[in-house]
């Protein structure tokens, strides 16, 4: 029985090990055939992989849930639209980043509240709402929602590092990383999570409200992706709200390649963020290698059908286990 | 005297079901659009009606079956596309028509194949397997046509959409009866839909009834990729234009169709003929939208908000509907 456990804990462990040793031989290959490893190579490798890395994570948790948010790059859109008009009527980034992830944060809030209330799946309500948004940038916002020639007062965050070489919002990914990293290890609110994506009817029974629980974590979900907006968008000058859809494909594909578990209920955050990474590194050794971006879509589909893949291939494999734990006397 | 009201309250109930409350809907929308603007009663604009919405019913009468199953189909839009290019690219390099038309639909069945193969062999579920093909079609789609646009298609196959009976009636309307009343056949009066729909409430239950869930799962599948590959060709009549852009917006257009028309998506229930009324009801919007010159991005903000309310009055209709039940026992 201690043995299968451990081979259970050492197989989980593999998985983060395997995708970091494929992101450092990725680094290696990158840094031997383009300036990765000159510091204005790592300097925008850091700037482009921090609103990546905060995404994943949101995206991760809500996943996590059981359920999806395809609206996660229009919402990002709105966020932007926020910060950059607020920041264009001389607003310093002490209000504006608050506003806009709060802007990110209710609207988040609004799919989970329709998802959960009128038991609607995920998918087809943020499909829906994604259209919503888009339609309400071209339609509703002044200019179509393009906000530009915005000044040092909206992009100087973007730009600002440490050392002359570590960008802030760099560090804010990787605060955050670390924090959720955390807080889904010894929080009560995360095991909720796990719970309720894993066995909802088990989660149930134990006490916990599923419905709340998914509510709350789209509204978390939102308001890493207000960050997520604020750390992408400081970084022009110039803001396209249109342009962010298609971004929650990033992010899903970064989430399953990490091994998150689509169906919910497994995953680890840690992996959600080499998983990001991964994807990122990808996505510039394809620019490297001459082909346009359009061959991204086809390899992000066939990434994301192999990652889920495995990962529910393995959670089958494990689903079939836990019978025998129990019938051993064990309470988990 | 109660008896006679006991049997009028009954009466209503059965009149007054979602699908004659949507159909109300769909005529009040004309009435509206008519009452904007009187062109819109013309039998020329009302027939142009069915003219553009030929795509998108070919596409939501499989994705009725889909939906009923508890599954979803999100990449439709794109096996659109990648067919119509497909087709395209043939017919500028062969110039062989048959050829073009046969490779078309093949891509399409093939596509949905893959669908099909993915969902009934593994437990990836469909949400996440047409997200993760959609992205893949589009990548190939792209990847086929580049920038191009393929036009100068043969006057002879832009009949299949042009062509009008008597000069007045398209002849859409013909072919889409055909499909409709197969597809209503199959839903309702064949096991293949009893199935479905059982399938849709509880699968394990169907598995232990002694039926191959996984082979009516890989057909439905299937299916649905080779009515994409007709629509694109309907489509294809009409535009007389290839490009990759092309499916973008019909994803949403379909499911929202199917959905309106009463087709819960947690399976089990569904209806053909709200599925009818649905592609109606935006085919009504979208050449009402272009009558009044109001832009497409309203357009698709009507869409995606429409298929929000569609959902929720659903769902209450649904909530209502078992406390009724449970107010009885």
């Amino acid at each position: 029985m201690e043995n299968k456990k451990k081979f259970e804990v050492a197989k989980l462990a593999t998985r983060e090990v395997v995708l970091a040793i494929i992101v450092i031989i990725f680094i290696i290959f990158l840094s031997i055939f383009t300036n990765f490893n000159t510091s204005s190579g790592l300097f925008s490798f850091m700037l482009d992989v921090a609103p990546m890395i905060v995404g994943a994570i949101a995206m991760s948790l809500v996943i996590l849930t059981g359920n999806i948010d395809i609206s996660a790059g229009t919402i990002i859109g709105f966020v932007g639209y926020t910060a950059g008009s607020l920041a264009e009527m001389g607003y310093s980034i002490i209000v504006f980043a608050p506003a806009a992830i709060l802007v990110g944060t209710l609207l988040a809030g609004l799919n989970g509240i329709i998802s959960v209330k009128f038991k609607v799946p995920s998918i087809v309500v943020t499909l829906a709402m994604a259209k919503v948004h888009l339609g309400f940038y071209a339609t509703f916002l002044p200019n179509a929602g393009w906000v530009e020639n915005l000044t040092d007062n909206f992009t100087w965050f973007g730009f600002a590092r440490i050392f002359n070489i570590i960008p802030y919002n760099f560090v804010v990914a990787v605060v955050v990383s670390i924090f959720f990293v955390l807080f889904m290890k010894y929080t009560k609110f995360s095991k909720k999570i796990y719970a309720v994506g894993g066995k909802r009817q088990a989660a149930i029974y134990a006490g916990i409200n599923p419905d709340m629980t998914v509510i709350k974590t789209y509204f978390l979900e939102g308001f890493l992706l207000g960050i997520a907006g604020i750390l992408l968008f400081t970084k022009s000058n110039e803001i396209m709200p249109s342009a962010s859809y298609g971004r929650e494909m990033v992010f899903i594909t970064a989430a399953v390649v990490g091994g998150i578990s689509i169906i919910g209920g497994r995953g680890k955050i840690i992996g959600a963020v080499i998983g990001t990474v991964l994807v990122y590194l990808m996505q510039v050794a394809m620019i490297y290698l001459g082909y346009q971006d359009y061959y991204q879509y086809a390899l992000q589909g066939i990434i994301i059908l192999i990652a889920v893949y495995i990962t529910v291939t393995k959670f089958n494999k494990f689903k079939k286990k836990p019978a025998k734990f129990l019938k051993g006397g064990q309470t988990t | 005297m109660s008896k006679q009201s006991n049997r009028n309250s009954d009466f209503i109930k059965k009149v007054i079901n979602y699908q004659s409350v949507l159909l109300l809907v769909l005529v009040g929308l004309i009435v509206f659009f008519g009452i904007m603007n009187t062109v819109f009663l013309k039998p020329k604009v009302i027939f142009n009606v069915i003219e553009i919405i030929g795509e998108t019913l070919i596409m939501a009468l499989p994705m009725t079956f889909i939906i009923t199953t508890g599954g979803i189909d999100l990449s439709v839009g794109y096996i659109l596309t990648l067919s119509a290019i497909v087709f395209g690219a043939t017919l500028t390099s062969t110039g062989n028509l048959a050829l073009a038309i046969a490779a078309c639909i093949l891509t399409g069945t093939a596509a949905g194949a893959f669908n099909g193969l993915i969902i009934s062999r593994t437990r990836i579920p469909p949400l996440v397997c047409t997200l993760a093909t959609m992205s893949l079609y589009r990548g190939i789609a792209l990847i086929i046509a580049g920038d191009k646009t393929y036009t100068g298609f043969p006057d002879a196959f832009k009949l299949i959409s042009t062509y009008r009976i008597g000069k007045i009636v398209p002849i859409q309307i013909t072919y889409l009866a055909v499909f409709f009343i197969v597809f209503f056949i199959l839903y309702n009066r064949s096991s293949l839909g009893r199935n479905l729909k059982a399938i849709g409430f509880n699968e394990n239950a169907v598995i232990y009834a002694g039926v191959d869930t996984k082979k009516i799962k890989f057909w439905i599948y299937t299916a649905c990729g080779t009515m994409c590959a007709m629509a694109s060709l309907v489509y294809l009549g009409r535009l007389s234009a290839a490009k990759p852009s092309m499916g973008t917006d019909l994803n949403l257009e379909v499911i929202t169709a199917v959905v309106l028309g009463g087709t819960s998506t947690m399976g089990g229930v569904g209806s053909m003929t709200g599925t009818l009324i649905g592609v109606l009801i935006i085919g009504v919007l979208r050449k009402g939208f272009t009558i009044m010159n109001l832009s497409g991005n309203i357009y698709n903000f009507v869409l995606g908000a429409i298929l929000i309310v569609g959902l929720i009055a659903f769902a209450l209709i649904e909530e209502r509907k078992k406390t009724a039940k449970k107010g009885q026992k």
